[in-house]
């Protein structure tokens, strides 16, 4: 074995031992190793200084006669030096034949190009050396006879980048809009509901709305009382949050009253079941189609609620679900969670959320 | 003798919630909220996301709104296929911090894009569109609509089981005579009823961007991907059909309808068994029952499930064994978006002589560096 180091292309030495000047890496920590694309012969940044901070000068392996210049030398960032030479051949004949499929009549035109291409790539990277020879000559003269299409491609390849940057804060401004919009709506029905819960309440007041009316008509009034339910768990949490989140653990039972209908999952090894082992038809009540009620009739025959989708039959199952779960709770007046909460607020949800998992866990 | 701050029992309360977890490095960025990493202080093999909104000038005085949506409906929704919401805490200045399950394996949007190392097939896709259609069933049967369902939404958890999250955007179905926004979902994922710019509209609006979203991972790209809110419907009028009057009564009213004037009959089925046949033709049924135009004969989730699509062979990959992304960050999302752009990955899912695609691929590598 030669002395001096070889000019094949090793990969890193497992000792990580700088060929030319010896040092081990385990001895000097902070070592980096550095090649140059003239020959990919790695060397420590050390030897890299002293040999080339002083001009060009000569590759130390031993055979190797090019010529270095400081500035060509950068880390490897393959171990692997071999990988490292066809990533940098790669790169350079992208940036040479750089036409895209719209540049061609046919896809099979593009393919045989592309394969083409793939061919002289093979060449370069491991081909003999007349391959390499000859395949380094057709990418001079590619590059020669096309340089103003390529550049055209290196600009639309720019373009495109610029275009698509473009179009991704476009999204961006479009997603904030969205937001605002779906805040815009909050506020909008926020308004309404306290109009239309004012409405109610005069009507309470003057005893018009009887509990009784069909199915439906009972429903609408229901989800108001649900609602008033819901204030209630709000505000059994606030004040458990007063006296310990222990207390706030009876009330939980409805705060999480959607968790009802979960069930366990069924053992994985069975038949797949697309609806993944949960209960889904509601077992306290029986929907029928098409209940009535003349407040709604007047939305059923509007082509806004017709040709948009809306659907009225969820709209009860809604309205029944609610009324069930929120049987007659009626408390001060309902908070709803609208724009905006406070920090009080949020503590008020968490200890819920927190009495919901403490309960969970004495379960 | 240590001088005790006196907090009220609520803000006691605030400092304790906050006290159990230590925020980490940042996972990740959306429009209203910075995403970190966290742990459990007293197990911190525990791991979290804590997302922490970001502070909005107009809501000084209290949260924004985005973050009350998202903490009012994660609040409700307990499903295996439903991001959970573990705590919640205000940090100073007010900031709302929602810490939620941590979801290590990214997002479905990095599995269809990233077509060099993650391959998949029809069993995968049936586990894929069964945990998003179950979420979706799951939302929808508790009157919640998410209204911003994308690949980038379904983030996917250690074990590989998908699950929905960012209800930024969701609402509760509304009472009729109430108008919503048409202006939400994702364009791409948009239906035709919220691009005519409808104010009532239902669960049906959800199940086109399932649709989209099954289109998306048979051809692993964004099937209708249109620039403007104009070119997306006239993509949708290409590629599924022109909205008329016959197929569904009154879209001539709504009030955004309009349409290309070259008007182009719904396709049919055996249209789409060429781009989509890789699901069958029982999948590629569900399929066209999820974009039906008219959105009252749009397919429902419910219906979604008991398809037979579900019970024919091949069946479901198990959650365990579905394919994962290689490696991590954000650097490879880029790499696939580049990509994207060269045009090339579009026709690859139909392209027989898939060797040339291949071939493109190779050569990517040392371009947009
Ligand atoms: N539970 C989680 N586990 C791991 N990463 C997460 C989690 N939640 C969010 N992220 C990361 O943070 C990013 C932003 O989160 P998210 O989409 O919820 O925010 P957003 O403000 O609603 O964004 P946008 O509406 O722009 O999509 C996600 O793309 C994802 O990378
Ligand atoms: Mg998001
Ligand atoms: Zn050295
Ligand atoms: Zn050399």
């Amino acid at each position: 074995m030669s002395r001096k180091p070889s000019s094949g292309l090793p990969a890193i030495s497992s000792e990580d031992m700088c060929p030319v000047c010896k040092t081990i890496r385990y001895l000097n920590k902070d070592m980096e190793f550095l090649i140059n694309p003239e020959c990919y012969h790695s060397m420590c940044s050390n030897c890299v200084n002293r040999l080339f901070n002083d001009g060009p000068n000569q590759c130390p392996y031993a055979g190797c006669h090019r010529t270095l210049r400081r500035k060509g030398f950068r880390s490897a960032f393959f171990g692997d030096l071999s990988v490292e030479r066809e990533v940098d051949i790669r790169r350079r004949v992208a940036a040479v034949f750089n036409q895209a499929e719209d540049d061609f009549e046919t896809l099979r035109d593009y393919n045989n190009y592309l394969q083409m291409v793939e061919d002289l790539t093979f060449d370069l990277v491991s081909g003999s050396d007349a391959a390499r020879r000859a395949a380094e000559a057709t990418l001079q003269q590619w590059e020669a006879e096309h340089r103003a299409d390529i550049e055209r491609n290196r600009k639309a390849g720019r373009e495109a980048d610029e275009q698509s940057r473009r179009r991704l804060a476009a999204e961006r401004e479009a997603a904030r809009q969205r937001r605002v919009e779906a805040l815009r709506e909050a506020e909008e029905e926020k308004r309404e509901r306290a109009r239309s819960r004012e409405a109610e309440l005069d009507s309470l007041a003057k005893g018009e709305v009887v509990s009784a009316g069909g199915p439906a008509g009972g429903a609408q009034q229901r989800v108001q009382l649900k609602r008033r339910g819901q204030a209630a768990v709000n505000a059994a949490a606030a004040s458990a949050a007063g006296t310990g989140a222990a207390a706030a653990a009876a009330d939980v039972g409805r705060l999480s009253i959607r968790g009802l209908k979960e069930k366990k999952a069924p053992a994985p090894e069975g038949p797949y079941d697309p609806f993944g082992g949960m209960d889904f038809v509601p077992s306290r009540y029986k929907l029928h189609d098409g209940l009535s009620h003349p407040a709604i009739d007047k939305y059923k025959a509007d082509p806004g609620h017709i040709t948009g989708g809306y659907n009225f039959d969820d709209y009860t199952a809604r309205a029944l679900y609610e009324a069930f779960a929120g049987l007659a709770v009626f408390v001060e007046d309902e908070k709803e969670v609208g724009i905006g909460l406070s920090a009080g607020e949020v503590a008020t949800i968490s200890a819920g959320m927190i009495a919901v998992g403490d309960k969970m866990e004495l379960d | 003798m240590a001088v005790t701050m006196t907090l009220d029992p609520i803000e006691q309360l605030n400092e304790d919630e906050k006290r159990k977890y230590i925020k980490g490095k940042k996972l990740g960025e959306g429009t209203y909220a910075n995403v970190y990493l966290g742990h459990s202080r007293q197990d911190p093999s525990q791991l979290v996301a804590i997302k922490k909104i970001k502070v909005q000038q107009q809501y000084q005085d209290g949260m924004a709104p985005d973050a009350v949506r998202e903490l009012k409906y994660l609040r409700e929704l307990h499903h295996p296929n439903i991001i959970s919401l573990l705590s919640v805490f205000s940090s100073k200045d007010q900031n709302l911090n929602l810490v939620l399950e941590y979801l290590p394996l990214g997002d479905l949007e990095m599995l269809i894009r990233d077509v060099d190392r993650v391959r998949y097939g029809a069993g995968d896709i049936k586990a894929w569109m069964g945990m998003l259609t179950r979420a979706v069933w799951f939302c929808h049967d508790n009157f919640v609509l998410h209204r911003d369902i994308k690949p980038n939404n379904l983030l996917i958890a250690a074990d590989g089981e998908v699950k929905l999250a960012d209800f930024g955007l969701a609402r509760s179905f509304a009472d009729p005579g109430r108008r919503m926004t048409a202006n939400v979902i994702t364009r791409w994922y948009r239906p035709p009823e919220l691009l005519f710019g409808a104010r009532h509209y239902g669960g049906a609006a959800d199940i086109w961007s399932v649709g989209m979203v099954f289109a998306e991972l048979i051809i692993r790209a964004p099937f209708l991907a249109g620039n403007t809110e104009v070119e997306q419907i006239s993509l949708i009028c290409k590629h599924i059909g022109t909205p008329t009057e016959d197929n569904w009564p009154g879209v001539t009213r709504l009030r955004e309808y309009t349409v290309p004037s070259e008007v182009v009959p719904v396709w049919g089925k055996e249209a789409y068994m060429g781009r989509f046949g890789a699901v069958g033709a029982d999948g590629v049924d569900l399929l066209v029952r999820t974009v039906a135009l008219d959105p009252k004969k749009r397919i429902t989730a419910r219906e979604m499930l008991e398809h037979r699509w579900w019970r024919t062979d091949p069946k479901p990959t198990r959650k365990e064994d579905l394919p994962r992304k290689s490696g991590g960050g954000a650097e490879e999302k880029m790499g696939a978006d580049l990509k994207r752009r060269n045009g090339i990955l579009e026709d690859e899912a139909n392209n027989s002589n898939s060797r040339g695609a291949k071939v493109a691929r190779k050569l990517d590598f040392g371009q947009g560096k």
